[in-house]
């Protein structure tokens, strides 16, 4: 249990450092920094208390809007997706959804794309909107999130392959 | 208790998200200047909008209360304009006018009655004349502890010194007893002029009314009576079917008056 604690604390502890000091650096067209801190939240063994999801969600959004100096943009998408996460885990993989690590292994491709795309996306919707914050602006906020998503899950794909693959 | 406690663990999720989307929301509101005029607009349209229907729902429910306000104003108003219209009366009396509500009216009898909801309690005495911001509608004839009656103008046996306003020739006021906005003007000698339209005001030759106060207006009159009089039909200001706030004039001067008669 200690193991895969430490385990996942360095995981989240490298996720968290790649982000900060990588990918918020990029500046995708201009404008989209990818959220591959969010492998964390779809990595999450679902056979874990939800509270600490939250609360996990909280700190890492909150260093994230930190650095970012988005003021809580981040934690809210952040602990919006955490807390709705287990009904997106239904409705992307079904009957399958309380198998520990049943959206990484052996599951349908359909699946954990569903279920990559929709946290991504929600994420993305609600930190647009948070950022714009102007009903006006639905367009340029729905095209934001749209290329941040897709270059989001791109990313998050290829490291989870990576895990995966490891 | 336990069931409280229950609840609140088996929600604990929700409740700690909240309590997280609060600080979020705290945090994003106080850093960042786009949020907090966001934000803020919000609020203001929240709270204008609240405002707006508690407000519109409590004058609903003040309405009777803005009633009375409205009546007592009615009242400085008319002692206010008492002061400039009849002059022949002294501050004293100004000063005695009372408003009273009516309780009870009648219109289709020949002797007609109204009753307020004020009475010798409220230094109703018998006698005082009656008015509304029309125009005169009585004089008191009886007086309880609480209320009173009144003899409408539209009564048989009323019979109320007036003069025309333009002329000055006196004359009374009395009703046939047949139409409710028609009253007869008598005692107006054929030598007088006059048309129709000419308004016809109380005289102040009585302990009731002071010069001046309206009655109503000439709608036809006859002049090819024998008896060297016209025969003149008065529509009168008030209309004594919807008669709701009164004013009765107390003529403190009615004493001194009636002394130097007893003399």
């Amino acid at each position: 249990m200690n193991r895969e604690l430490i385990g996942n604390i360095s995981f989240y502890t490298i996720i968290l450092a790649l982000q900060l000091l990588v990918f918020n650096q990029f500046q995708l067209f201009g404008f989209v920094t990818p959220f591959v801190y969010l492998i964390i939240f779809i990595h999450y063994r679902i056979s874990y208390d939800k509270t600490v999801l939250l609360l996990l969600g909280f700190i890492i959004g909150f260093i994230i809007d930190l650095s970012m100096q988005t003021y809580g943009c981040h934690t809210f998408s952040t602990i919006t997706i955490c807390y709705f996460r287990s009904r997106i885990e239904k409705s992307s993989f079904g009957v399958n959804a309380n198998l520990p690590l049943a959206m990484i292994k052996g599951t349908p491709l359909l699946s954990r794309v569903s279920f990559f795309l929709s946290l991504i996306v929600i994420h993305s919707i609600i930190y647009y909107s948070f950022i714009f914050f102007n009903v006006n602006l639905l367009s340029t906020i729905f095209l934001y999130a749209f290329i941040n998503s897709i270059a989001t899950f791109i990313l998050i794909w290829i490291i989870s392959r990576l895990i995966s693959d490891r | 208790m336990q069931s409280i406690i229950n609840s609140i663990v088996k929600n604990r999720n929700l409740i700690i998200y909240l309590i997280l989307s609060f600080i979020s929301f705290s945090f994003l509101y106080n850093n960042s200047s786009l949020h907090f005029n966001e934000f803020g607009k919000i609020s203001t349209y929240l709270s204008a909008t609240s405002s707006k229907f508690s407000s519109s729902i409590n004058s609903y429910f003040n309405l009777k209360s803005e009633n009375e306000k409205l009546i007592n104003e009615n009242l400085q108003l008319k002692k206010m304009e008492s002061k400039h219209r009849f002059t022949q009366i002294n501050e004293d009396t100004l000063n005695s006018i009372i408003s009273a509500t009516v309780i009870v009216n009648s219109i289709n009898k020949s002797k007609n009655i109204i009753i307020i909801d004020k009475g010798k309690l409220d230094n109703i005495n018998l006698e005082m004349g009656v008015m509304s911001s029309e125009g005169v509608v009585g004089i008191v004839k009886s007086v309880t502890n609480n209320y009173a009656s009144i003899i409408s103008l539209l009564n048989t046996d009323l019979k109320l010194n007036a003069i025309l306003k333009n002329s000055s020739t006196i004359g009374s006021v009395t009703w046939d007893g047949l139409n409710a906005r028609i009253l007869k003007l008598n005692d107006i000698p054929l030598s007088s002029s006059l048309k129709v339209g000419d308004t016809v005001v109380t005289g102040g030759m009585s302990f009731y009314f002071p010069k001046g106060v309206p009655i109503g207006r000439i709608i036809n009159y006859d002049n090819n009576s024998l008896e060297g009089y016209y025969e003149i039909d008065i529509e009168a200001f008030n209309d004594f079917s919807s008669l709701s706030n009164l004013y009765i004039l107390n003529r403190t001067d009615n004493n001194e008056i009636q002394s130097l008669l007893d003399e």
